[in-house]
C-alpha cells in the first residue's frame, strides 16, 4: 500500500523545527553510556527493584541509602525544606505543594508551569491551555489542539507563555491574548545547572563538576530551589525525592512519592520564596 | 526513504556525537513512515503530527542510550504507534475532545475507500494493519514492536482484514 498522508510534507518542515531545537538542547551524557551494555544497566535496575521487594533486600537498599546519608526518609512530604512551593504533575493531574506540606490537586492537567513569580500556573489538558490561580480556579483558557510543554517567562508586568500545539511553537501573552505561532524560536526556559549521570546502575548528581549526591538505580530529574541552596532529586528506583542542601550539607529523603502524587510524578517547578 | 542499514548506523553514531546534519538525515528518512503510521491509526493530521513529533523528541532524549546495533526505524515506530493507539483510545473515551478548535484542513484530505474503512476498525486492529501493510513489518516483528504474542497479532490481522473485506 503506497500512501502519502495529508499534510505530510508541511508537517515534516514544522516538526523538524521543533525536533531540531530538542536536539540542540539535549544534554549528552558525560560518559560513553552508549558503549555500555544497556541490558546490563537494565538488569542492575531490575535487580535493585527486586531486591527492594524482599526483606533482606530492603536492608541492602537501606544500607545503600545510609551510605549516601539518608538514614531516615520521611514517610511523607511533611514540609519543604526551604521557602517556596512545588508544582508537581503526575497521572493524577497537577498538584501545588506549599511550604507547610499541604497540597492541592489543581485538576486533571498534563503539563504545568509556574508564572515567573509563582502567582499563577499555566497547564494543559486535552485541547486547552489553561491559566489557573493557586486555588485551581481557571483565569482564562484557550482552545488549541493537544497543547503541551508550556513555559511561562517574563517580568511582573510583561509575561508570555510558549507552548507546542499541532507541531508548532506558539506564544501567548500572560493574560491569554495575542496567541500566535512562531517559527523555530528558541525557548527561554531556565537551563539546569545540575546534571544527572547514570552509570553501571548508579546515578549521581553533578553540580559545577562536583558530585553532590549519588545513589543506586535511576534519578530522573534534579530541580534547584528558588534560593539556590537546595536541590530536589527525583529517585524513582527508591520511590523517593531527596532534598540536598549544598552547604552546609544536609540530606532529607521523602518516601512513598507515587502514593502521595500518583504514577510518574514530575516536579514541574519550584518557585518563588 | 530510509537509508541502508549501514547509512543508518553511521547517522546514529554521528548524531550521538553531535552532528546535526546526520541527525537531520535520520529525521528525514523516518518522518514519512512515522507520520503515516500515526495518521492511519488516529485519522487526524494534527494529532498525527504531534504524535510523530513527540516520538522524535523522545528519540532525541534517548539517543545517547540507543544501541546502534539495532535498527532505528522499529524503535521509533514502537514509540509512535503505541502513542497513536493510546491517543485513539483516549479520543474514543472523550469524543468531545476532537471537535475543539480543530484547524480547517488546508486542502481536502484524501478520500480513499480503503483508508476510510480503515478508520472504522479499532485502534489496535488499525495499528497492526498499518504496521504490516504500510510499514511492511512481519507479524513477528510487529509482535516484538507492540510487545504482544504473535498469535494475537495474527488474529488481529485476520479480523482486521476480514472486517475491511466486509465493509468494502
Amino acid at each position: 500500500m503506497r500512501f502519502e498522508a495529508p499534510h505530510e510534507r508541511e508537517s515534516e518542515a514544522r516538526a523538524w523545527a521543533v525536533v531540531r531545537v530538542a536536539y540542540d538542547e539535549r544534554e549528552p551524557v558525560a560518559w560513553p553510556r552508549r558503549h555500555a551494555r544497556p541490558l546490563l544497566a537494565g538488569a542492575v535496575v531490575a535487580a535493585v527493584v527486586a531486591a527492594a521487594l524482599s526483606p533482606p533486600g530492603r536492608s541492602v537498599v537501606r544500607s545503600l541509602r545510609e551510605s549516601v546519608g539518608i538514614e531516615h526518609a520521611e514517610p511523607a512530604l511533611f514540609s519543604l525544606p526551604t521557602p517556596g512551593q512545588l508544582l508537581v504533575t503526575s497521572h493524577s493531574g497537577a498538584w501545588l505543594v506549599r511550604r507547610d506540606g499541604s497540597k492541592r490537586l489543581l485538576g486533571h492537567y498534563r503539563d504545568a508551569s509556574f508564572s515567573p513569580h509563582g502567582l499563577f500556573v499555566v497547564a494543559t489538558r486535552a485541547n486547552q491551555l489553561v491559566a489557573l490561580d493557586p486555588e485551581g480556579r481557571v483565569r482564562w483558557s484557550i482552545a488549541r489542539p493537544a497543547p503541551r510543554s508550556p513555559v511561562w517567562t517574563g517580568t511582573r508586568s510583561d509575561t508570555r507563555i510558549t507552548y507546542l500545539s499541532a507541531g508548532r511553537l506558539r506564544v501567548v501573552a500572560g493574560d491569554g491574548t495575542g496567541d500566535h505561532a512562531v517559527s523555530n524560536e528558541r525557548r527561554t526556559g531556565a537551563r539546569r545547572a545540575a546534571r544527572i549521570i547514570v552509570r553501571n546502575g548508579q546515578s549521581q548528581v553533578v553540580l559545577g563538576g562536583r558530585t553532590v549526591f549519588r545513589g543506586t538505580g535511576v534519578f530522573d530529574q534534579v530541580v534547584r530551589s528558588p534560593n539556590g541552596r537546595w536541590l530536589l532529586v527525583g529517585w524513582p528506583t527508591a520511590n523517593q525525592w531527596v532534598f540536598v542542601r549544598l552547604r552546609p550539607r544536609k540530606i532529607v529523603g521523602v518516601a512513598r512519592i507515587t502514593q502521595q502524587f500518583g504514577r510518574d510524578p514530575h516536579v514541574a517547578g519550584w518557585c518563588c520564596a | 526513504m530510509a537509508g541502508s542499514g549501514r547509512d543508518e548506523r553511521a547517522w546514529v553514531r554521528r548524531a550521538q556525537a553531535g552532528s546535526v546534519s546526520d541527525f537531520e538525515a535520520l529525521f528525514r528518512a523516518h518522518w514519512g513512515p512515522a507520520y503515516r503510521a500515526a495518521y492511519l491509526v488516529v485519522r487526524d493530521a494534527a494529532a498525527a503530527e504531534d504524535i510523530a513529533q513527540e516520538g522524535f523528541v523522545a528519540a532525541v532524549r534517548a539517543l545517547d542510550r540507543f544501541d546502534r546495533r539495532r535498527p532505528f526505524g522499529p524503535w521509533l515506530h514502537r514509540i509512535v504507534v503505541n502513542r497513536a493507539i493510546d491517543w485513539a483510545r483516549a479520543r474514543a473515551l472523550r469524543p468531545e475532545a476532537e471537535q475543539v478548535d480543530a484547524p480547517a484542513p488546508e486542502r481536502p484530505e484524501r478520500d480513499d475507500g480503503l483508508l476510510r474503512e480503515l478508520g472504522g476498525l479499532t485502534p489496535e486492529h488499525r495499528a497492526v494493519i498499518v504496521l504490516r501493510y504500510v510499514l511492511d513489518y512481519t507479524p513477528g516483528e510487529i509482535a516484538e514492536l507492540l510487545e504482544l504474542p504473535r498469535g494475537t497479532i495474527n488474529s488481529r490481522l485476520r479480523r482486521g482484514l476480514d472486517s475491511l473485506k466486509e465493509r468494502l
